[in-house]
């Protein structure tokens, strides 16, 4: 099978939305809104964490609110030399920053970044664990959610996967990510 | 509404490199746009962060709400489309209305033979199975 015809290539994972179980988007819009929205999106790694966060930024912005989306990983775990500066100069109420892998920053780091910040509108980060604001969202995984999102991808029923999805989801401890690249080399190496 | 299409001339599909991609751009767009670009790229797709260039770009400037405009891009020497298991080169013709960013793309072919190249894997391939035999003996 073709790189660009493998069901679990990169544009097709990019494509799939999050799913919510025990809560509609406005509810949890409705929940941003009582934390003044400031809050954190918690998760193990491959748990959708950031696939919510950028759903949540045009949510937001129907809201009449600015978004400002943020980034930090382990590749780039830290903000470039007057990135901060340069952020809190343009900043106002209406804006709410959206910050990706606040777990990278230091507990100074971190406290530091969130009282440069304070006059934005609102602060809503992804972080593996709770604690730096209050939690807004705990995203979670399951087996049947890996099988629903597989058998989206194949175009097939999730039934049919449930056996192989729970599986993945032992070995790769929950991790979504990392199972659904299981997945696409699995197909790889299935058809040659 | 917006209707936006790129037709290839005998709807050729397949080149090789420094050809030339020759056909018509077409659209509807409501309201008007400002312009419209027509891109030549490669992008990759599999497994992975994925990777463009983008190698030429056809500006038309004072469009109207609804044209059919002729084109001609010329493909570079490399790098070939080409597929592996691990990741594919594709190329494709891509025109974007501004301000609006909509975009309708056309994916071609470019390489030796106007075909893509197909990478096969070390497993199979001669040197591979050469290099296993020596260090069985």
């Amino acid at each position: 099978m073709r790189a660009r015809d493998n069901p679990f290539r990169t544009e097709c994972l990019q494509r799939l939305r999050y799913r919510f179980a025990g809560i509609t988007w406005e509810e949890l819009l409705g929940r941003c809104e009582r934390l003044n929205y400031r809050g954190a999106v918690v998760g193990r790694c491959g748990s959708g964490k950031t696939t919510l966060l950028e759903e949540l930024a045009p949510k937001l912005q129907e809201r009449g609110l600015v978004t400002r989306s943020i980034r930090l990983s382990r590749e780039q775990p830290s903000f470039k030399p007057g990135f901060l500066s340069q952020l809190v100069l343009k900043l106002s109420d209406r804006e709410i920053l959206l910050l990706d892998g606040a777990e990278q920053l230091s507990l100074g780091g971190w406290h530091w970044f969130k009282c440069r910040t304070r006059a934005a509108g609102g602060l809503i980060v992804t972080t593996h664990l709770p604690g730096r604001l209050p939690t807004l969202w705990e995203c979670r995984t399951s087996a049947p959610l890996l099988a629903q999102l597989a058998a989206d991808l194949l175009g097939t029923e999730a039934e049919d996967l449930q056996r192989q999805a729970e599986e993945l989801f032992e070995r790769h401890r929950g991790n979504l990510r990392e199972a659904l690249r299981e997945c696409y080399d699995q197909l790889a190496a299935e058809s040659s | 509404m917006t209707e936006l299409s790129i037709e290839l001339a005998q709807e050729q599909t397949a080149f090789k490199p420094a050809e030339a991609v020759r056909g018509k751009v077409s659209w509807t767009v409501d309201p008007p746009p400002q312009f419209m670009e027509l891109r030549l790229f490669w992008f990759t797709r599999g497994k992975g962060t994925e990777d463009a260039g983008i190698v030429q770009t056809v500006r038309f400037d004072q469009p109207l709400p609804h044209e059919t405009r002729s084109f001609e891009v010329c493909l570079p020497e490399a790098p070939y489309s080409f597929s592996g298991k691990l990741i594919s080169l594709v190329w494709a013709l891509e025109l974007v209305a501004y301000p609006s960013k909509q975009v309708a793309r056309r994916e071609i072919e470019m390489g030796p033979d106007g075909k893509e190249v197909r990478i096969e894997s070390v497993q199979t391939s001669g040197l591979a199975r050469r290099w296993l035999e020596v260090r069985a003996t």
